[in-house]
């Protein structure tokens, strides 16, 4: 008891939320905040693969992304050389594509938003409206359970009525260091369409992440889309120049 | 000898009878007329919304229909379509289709982009023809488009503005290109105005990394009732290995058939409604003519004539009456089909609207064997149960009361 008790306090600062809750057990909406801060932090860049997986073929692109805030991230194609200098710019839930081939900026209408993110099985909404489901949704813990020495925390979010959402309801499982193990898209009728898993959880950029994530349509086993973490670097210094229309188009660095 | 009898009783009262039968007579005719005209205006309706883009006959790969993928293609597709355009006599144009964002300088909009052969897709389509500004497609990989009005003012586009289309290619990649519009068209049909981008099959082949395929084989044949067997003759022409297949009009363009079925039963409310009143008018003149031959009846009865055989008598009477109607009905009713099928029948206003729309502007009725004898069987069935009515009264007649009756 003597222990519990200051670390129960130093929760309670944290986590002003957890005022509400008599137990230890974070509540819903905090762990989804957490979870989505967690992997966003403050800042970061990394470098990854993704490979789009279908029956007949697939391929992989590498990118890099410089994220910031909850808000901004922009991300470049680095190879094929077919790709290389795609980019994708989100800002304020807005998001812009630069294609080197045309030489243009081209605002991706709301629209389209529910469409594959450079063909992936990412939606447009996936890669840039994220955090909505922080502010966006009702939350409530569905179940805490022990799995290899963590705790992990299944929550269900149901988008409030006006959320610009095509789900039904999304059920997430964040373990107890706020890695998203699996993230579940239900549509309006309660049918699981969309399911992302983690996998290979390990310690990168000073802290632990999934280092892989496949997206995948739950009724097409072959069809999926894995993003593998190559180096990822968190809390750094990442100018404000950077989510910029003028450096989506003409990179400075 | 019953036969003659009823004949000659048929004709006691001239006056009556020729009224009745032209009462069928005109009944006849009109549900004739109706009828053949109503489904030769399907046959119009089905030619219309194929001519406009779908076609009669598409070959694609197996399963695009269902799930349009730039990967579910036809090889070779020119050169595939070269050789049924030959075989088969028909006009035949390759199309690659895939979706992309449509941008402007001020805005974007989801489209379907099409690549088109511009010189064969005027023979499958009516797109071409409905261009109001500017002209079609001209070369085979001109970075040019053509996208309906209403596309054009949705994106604030003029003619000889740029469109950058950015899109997924067939290997995953970004596929991007700017084309310069050069001409707007006005289709009738509001996805189309509002959600089409035509361009080059070439260009767009290029830009989607396509090599030489494309999505569809697009086939119109003179006659939509030839369609199956045009199909048959396609199906001989695929190259063996390749999972390619034919579809017909009600595969392309399912909703058609179901807007159709829906009309129809309308159709038939309406013809069943006209076809009961007429029997019931017309059991109103059976009726009269059994009951005022009451004492006739009497007397036949007390001759030994049974009631059945008087029975058979008045309902072959009624046969007699409603064929002779029938028959002048078919008559009056054929001919009026027949000249209207060669002549075409136009509704008022409906020359304009083809014209604008790059349509055929008559309706011919459909000349066939049961669009002509399905009204008069259905009066020759009803009429006939109304006529059983008076027959079976005979059978409740007594003789002496029978002979008594006034």
């Amino acid at each position: 008891m003597r222990l519990v008790r200051p670390l129960l306090f130093s929760l309670l600062l944290v986590l002003p939320a957890l005022a509400a809750a008599e137990t230890a057990v974070p509540s819903a909406a905090s762990l989804v905040k957490q979870a989505i801060e967690h992997w966003r932090d403050v800042s970061s860049y990394s470098v990854f693969d993704m490979t789009i997986h279908r029956p007949d073929w697939h391929r992989t692109m590498r990118m890099r992304i410089w994220t910031q805030g909850l808000k901004n991230s922009l991300v470049r194609v680095i190879s094929p050389p077919k790709d290389a200098g795609n980019a994708t710019l989100m800002r304020n839930d807005e998001m812009w594509s630069f294609t080197p081939k045309i030489n243009r900026v081209i605002k991706i209408p709301s629209s389209m938003m529910h469409q594959s993110w450079m063909g992936s099985d990412f939606s447009n909404n996936d890669v840039s409206r994220s955090d909505d489901i922080i502010d966006q949704y009702d939350h409530t813990l569905l179940k805490t359970e022990q799995v290899d020495g963590h705790t992990v925390y299944t929550v269900q979010s149901v988008p409030h009525e006006d959320a610009p959402v095509v789900w039904g309801r999304e059920v997430l499982r964040i373990r107890d260091d706020f890695v998203v193990l699996e993230h579940d898209f239900y549509d309006q009728e309660g049918k699981l369409v969309k399911r992302m898993v983690s996998s290979d959880i390990r310690e990168m950029g000073g802290k632990m992440i999934a280092a892989v994530e496949r997206m995948g349509q739950v009724d097409k086993p072959g069809e999926w889309t894995e993003i593998r973490v190559i180096e990822a670097h968190y809390g750094i210094d990442v100018p404000p120049t950077t989510f910029t229309l003028s450096n989506l188009r003409n990179p400075r660095s | 000898m019953t036969l003659r009898l009823a004949w000659r009783n048929l004709w006691r009262n001239p006056r009556r009878s020729w009224l009745t039968a032209a009462a069928i007579a005109f009944s006849a005719t009109l549900l004739i007329f109706s009828i053949t005209l109503q489904l030769g205006s399907y046959d119009m309706m089905i030619d219309n919304s194929l001519r406009v883009f779908s076609g009669q006959l598409q070959v694609q790969h197996a399963g695009y229909q269902d799930k349009p993928r730039l990967r579910s293609d036809i090889p070779h597709a020119t050169a595939l379509a070269a050789r049924i355009r030959k075989a088969t006599g028909a006009a035949v144009a390759v199309r690659a289709q895939g979706f992309a964002l449509a941008s402007s300088r001020e805005r974007s909009y989801g489209v379907m982009v099409v690549g088109v052969q511009p010189g064969f897709e005027g023979k499958v389509s009516t797109i071409p023809g409905t261009v109001r500004e500017g002209r079609y497609l001209k070369s085979n990989d001109a970075p040019e488009a053509v996208i309906g009005q209403a596309l054009a003012r949705n994106l604030k586009l003029k003619l000889g503005d740029e469109l950058t289309l950015l899109g997924s290619g067939r290997d995953g990649s970004v596929a991007a290109n700017v084309v310069k519009v050069v001409g707007l068209f006005d289709s009738g049909t509001s996805e189309l105005d509002r959600g089409f981008v035509e361009i080059p099959l070439g260009t767009f082949q290029e830009t989607f990394g396509m090599g030489d395929a494309a999505h569809a084989i697009v086939l119109r044949g003179a006659d939509l009732a030839q369609a199956e067997a045009l199909a048959g003759k396609v199906r001989a022409l695929l190259p063996a290995g390749e999972k390619l297949t034919v579809l017909n009009w009600p595969q392309l363009v399912p909703g058609l058939q179901q807007l159709i079925q829906a009309d129809k039963f309308n159709g038939w409310f309406i013809y069943g409604a006209l076809i009961l009143v007429v029997t019931l008018s017309i059991t109103n003149t059976f009726l009269m003519a059994v009951l005022e031959r009451t004492r006739e009846f009497g007397i036949l009865l007390a001759l030994g004539m049974t009631p059945m055989r008087i029975g058979r008598l008045v309902l072959l009477e009624s046969l007699l009456l409603i064929l002779v109607g029938l028959a002048i009905g078919i008559f009056v009713g054929g001919l009026l089909t027949a000249w209207f099928s060669y002549h075409g029948f136009s509704y008022p206003g409906m020359d304009e609207f083809a014209k604008q729309f790059n349509f055929p502007s008559q309706v011919y009725p459909q000349v066939s064997a049961l669009a002509i004898l399905l009204g008069p069987s259905g009066i020759l069935l009803f009429t006939m149960v109304a006529a059983l009515y008076p027959a079976l009264r005979i059978r409740r007649l007594q003789p002496v009361e029978a002979m008594n009756a006034l």
